[in-house]
């Protein structure tokens, strides 16, 4: 296992992640996907921390922050779901154009 | 014998992933996503960092997967996707195409770019939890400003959740 191999996973995991993003067309699926490309950073950090750097603590120290922004993100976005759940009874995001996106 | 349990640990993380984000049941597609985030805590314990390991089962399984997989229980029919919201299968072959172009790329730059990011140059000591307590509350070179700014951002997103899902009294009592 050397630094290449981890750098390797997290960019398979990344890749996952976008093309999930691109293919769902379910609000849940795509925020499925973008915890995935999460995760992928996340060991990004870990593996530098653990491989290169002077000072492995801060990079341990840095995916708990990760984390607990994703914590926060997801409670919003789950929040935003359900409102728009109950408006529209269906969470497909092609047919949610008010904003002419 | 550590490179054998590395392919492991990621051929699983990859395989589950996938699963995850190809499944045509979005309830199916979250238990995936719970074995690749184990798969993950797993992989941090071979990088030894335990407490990211900790803190990937309680936050990401224990806390994020079990509120989506909730959430997905309240919202669709089981998580169903009917036949009508799926891409077509031309347009993902396409995207998928886009992506693996992208990841070639990146692999071929790293491969030969000429720049010693990627040559390791040494292997860090265990580190332990004590370690990452102190260093989190620390005011000298520590992390107490992030920290608390976490707390206030955790705290304001709680209480924008609760705004947001509220339902609209008002217009009941009409």
């Amino acid at each position: 296992m050397t630094l290449s191999h981890c750098i390797a996973l997290s960019l398979f995991l990344c890749a996952i992640g976008i093309f999930g993003m691109l293919t769902r067309r379910n609000l849940l699926g795509i925020l499925l996907s973008v915890e995935i490309i999460l995760n992928g950073a996340n060991i990004n950090f870990a593996a530098f921390a653990h491989f290169r750097a002077a000072d492995p603590v801060a990079g341990a120290v840095f995916p708990v922050f990760v984390m607990a922004v994703s914590a926060c993100e997801i409670a919003v976005a789950l929040a935003i779901i359900i409102s728009m759940y109950r408006r529209k009874k269906r969470l497909d995001v092609y047919r949610l154009e008010e904003l002419h996106g | 014998m550590s490179d054998f349990i590395f392919y492991l640990i990621a051929g699983i993380m990859v395989i589950l992933s996938m699963l995850a984000v190809s499944l045509p049941n979005l309830l199916h597609g979250a238990v995936a996503l719970v074995g690749s985030f184990f798969a993950t805590a797993a992989l941090y314990i071979m990088l030894q960092m335990e407490f990211l390991a900790l803190a990937q089962i309680a936050l990401y399984v224990g806390g994020i997967v079990i509120f989506m997989l909730i959430i997905i229980l309240l919202t669709n029919d089981l998580g169903v996707d009917n036949s009508l919201s799926r891409v077509s299968l031309s347009r993902q072959v396409g995207k998928s195409a886009i992506i693996v172009g992208l990841v070639l790329s990146l692999f071929l730059f790293f491969k030969y770019n000429p720049s010693q990011l990627l040559t390791a140059t040494h292997r860090a000591a265990p580190v332990s939890i004590d370690q990452i307590g102190i260093r989190l509350l620390s005011t000298t070179n520590g992390f107490i400003v992030p920290f608390e700014v976490i707390s206030l951002l955790l705290l304001a997103s709680l209480i924008g959740a609760v705004v947001l899902s509220r339902r609209d009294t008002k217009k009941e009592e009409k």
